[in-house]
């Protein structure tokens, strides 16, 4: 027979685990940084760089180029949509109490993705004092104002006498994201062979347009929208339980998901808008957490922070180069990585589906 | 200081399922709500714990809980559903915890351990939830609510047990078992409010009965009081014979002897 101490310390570890997971994922996040400062198409590499300024020499022109107006914003918007992907499928979870809910789920990567082929299509369309306005932004700025428009429609769909039916917005969020694939296809046919090369490109993701002006543009959405969930990993843990029992014990269920509808919009709107159309971090990488160090949204969300950034900057690290010079779009990177796994979730982990 | 319910109007679209029901209960005393399948008493819960629209009056402990926010009755009344889901892979010890995060002054951190040996699953807090028979999860979801409300009174004030079939899929042992651990929870002054289908753990346990039939109250009283032949007969639709007691006068009802 287990006395008491036996048995509670194994989920005191469980907790400690994810702890410690903390600062082994920053310390991978490090190091996945230096490599993409590193790796790239030219052979300029961090490391010559380095010894070059501990010997007081300055950089060359190129080499400042490459580095600070080339890697360092890739880098920077890596970690920003890397990090937000994976906190909002996190979120998105915990709301919908389903470990395959995912921004792409609901439809709101479907109408980012709408906002974008209408912008590209018919953003010709527009009087120019707008397109003037936006200039290159026009897609991302279009995809990003779809998604939020989405995520307050579905909100005000499926919130009735103050209350969020999620299978409402499940259901809802289906139609919609029908709707737009269609809407999406009619504006395929109408596009040029230039138009469908854009939509190609940006619908399977990239991180190639990054610029400091577009991480400045996303950053203090993004910062705020993963702020505001790191708040949530009490609430999220209660929801587990179901939404009456999480009002049982203590939260403001309304305001929790208030919280949690905005900061996945503004989370997978911006990153949608700066990045196209990114698939699977926001589902792999809670699931792979979840593997390791348990379901507790407390530390859940910080980890996933993490770990969303360092695979999407390995991602782009692959994606740089291996078919150098040229450059495969992110989206098949984590497509071809992401889907085994989640496949293989499925296949080895049922019990996380089926209830 | 109890819990009172004033003409409690519910209504689900246009069927009215609670027709103006008013229940007080008292600390100090287990008071179970009793009714054929569909009477309301999950619902009438539901009222209680501000869980769903409702029309009327609730106060607990002398306030009104419409005017309260969800940490201060988390920590005044803990609530057990009469079906518990949980969505992710928690093991035992943590669903057992999850009970304690309403920031409330009893977070000590053995309390969860003591709470899972309260219902006899001690050895159980590393298993996964999802692994356990439906008699131990719902044993498990008992020592989550106790966990929440560990002392039964706290700064004078009494705390709440409300229990929505709590022994629905226990054997005869458990059974008894959570029975007493309420028992003794209302002993210690704090107030329970129990729904139970079996008359009988009833009639042992309970100190008051409210017996609910198409959404109003029937009786409300004593065991001895409301477990009357006529009155069962009446809730249940079914004629019923209430035995008289070999000792200490608690009713008892044998199906054996009832005709439908
Ligand atoms: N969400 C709902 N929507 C519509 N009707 C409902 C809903 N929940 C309950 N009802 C109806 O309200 C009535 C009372 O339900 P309630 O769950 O309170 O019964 P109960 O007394 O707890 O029954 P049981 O003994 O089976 O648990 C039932 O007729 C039920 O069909
Ligand atoms: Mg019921």
């Amino acid at each position: 027979m287990a006395t008491l101490a036996d048995t509670a310390a194994p989920s005191r570890d469980r907790f400690a685990r994810a702890r410690t997971l903390h600062w082994l994922l920053a310390g991978a996040l490090i190091l996945a940084s230096i490599t993409s400062l590193q790796v790239g198409a030219t052979d300029v590499t961090l490391s010559a760089m380095l010894s070059k300024l501990a010997q007081g020499e300055a950089l060359s022109h190129m080499e400042r180029v490459v580095l600070i107006d080339i890697r360092l914003p890739r880098l920077a918007m890596g970690v920003l949509v890397g990090g937000a992907l994976a906190v909002s499928g996190t979120v998105m979870q915990g709301l919908f109490r389903n470990p395959l809910a995912d921004p792409g789920i609901v439809g709101i990567s479907m109408t980012a993705g709408l906002g974008a082929i209408v912008s590209i299509v018919l953003g010709g369309l527009l009087p120019v004092w707008i397109t003037g306005l936006t200039g290159n932004y026009l897609t991302p700025i279009a995809a990003f104002l779809f998604a939020l428009g989405t995520t307050i429609l579905l909100y005000r769909v499926s919130t009735r006498h103050g209350r969020t039916s999620v299978a409402t917005m499940l259901l809802a969020g289906i139609a919609l994201g029908a709707l737009s694939g269609a809407a999406s296809g009619v504006l395929v046919y109408m596009a040029d062979d230039q138009q469908l090369r854009d939509l190609t490109f940006w619908q399977m993701g990239s991180l190639a347009g990054a610029s400091w002006a577009k991480v400045l543009a996303a950053t203090p959405l993004i910062t705020l929208a993963i702020g505001a969930a790191m708040m949530l990993g009490r609430g999220l843990n209660g929801l587990a339980l179901g939404e009456a029992t999480a009002a049982h014990i203590g939260s403001d269920v309304q305001r929790m998901k208030s919280i949690a509808v905005l900061s996945v919009a503004g989370a997978t709107g911006a990153a949608v808008a700066v990045s196209g159309g990114i698939g699977f971090v926001g589902i792999v990488v809670p699931h792979l957490l979840r593997l390791a160090s348990g379901p507790d949204h407390r530390t859940l969300l910080p980890n996933a922070a993490l770990l969303g950034a360092t695979l999407l900057i390995l991602a782009d690290v692959i994606a740089r180069v291996i078919i150098a010079p040229a450059e495969l779009p992110i989206g098949i990177v984590t497509a071809i990585l992401g889907a085994p796994v989640f496949l293989w979730i499925l296949l080895t982990r049922r019990g996380l589906v089926e209830q | 200081m109890s819990l009172i319910a004033e003409s409690i109007r519910v209504s689900y679209g246009r069927q009215e399922v609670l027709r103006g029901i008013d229940l007080t209960a008292q600390p100090g005393k287990v008071t179970a709500i009793v009714g054929p399948n569909g009477s309301g008493k999950s619902t009438l819960l539901g009222a209680i714990t501000a869980s769903l629209p409702f029309t009327g009056q609730v106060s607990l402990n002398g306030r009104d809980i419409g005017g309260m926010k969800p940490w201060e009755l988390a920590a005044q009344r803990a609530v057990l559903p009469q079906q518990s889901r949980l969505a992710f892979p928690f093991t035992v010890i943590e669903v057992v915890r999850l009970g304690l995060q309403s920031g409330t002054a009893g977070d000590c951190p053995t309390v969860p351990m003591r709470a899972l040996a309260r219902v006899g699953l001690a050895h159980y807090a590393e298993r996964e939830f999802h692994e356990l028979s439906g008699g131990e999860a719902q044993r498990v979801m008992l020592a989550r609510v106790l966990a929440q409300v560990w002392a039964p009174v706290e700064d004078g004030l009494p705390r709440w047990l409300l229990l929505d079939e709590p022994v629905s899929s226990l054997d005869i042992a458990h059974q008894l078992q959570v029975m007493q651990i309420a028992r003794d929870f209302a002993r210690a002054g704090g107030g329970v409010i129990a729904v139970m289908h079996d008359l009988n753990l009833t009639a042992i346990y309970a100190d008051r009965v409210a017996i609910l039939a198409e959404g109003r109250m029937l009786a409300f009283g004593t065991p001895c009081e409301v477990l009357t032949d006529d009155i069962l007969s009446r809730a249940y639709g079914c004629d019923l014979r209430v035995s008289a007691p070999p000792q200490d006068g608690i009713p008892y009802i044998l199906p054996h002897v009832a005709s439908a």
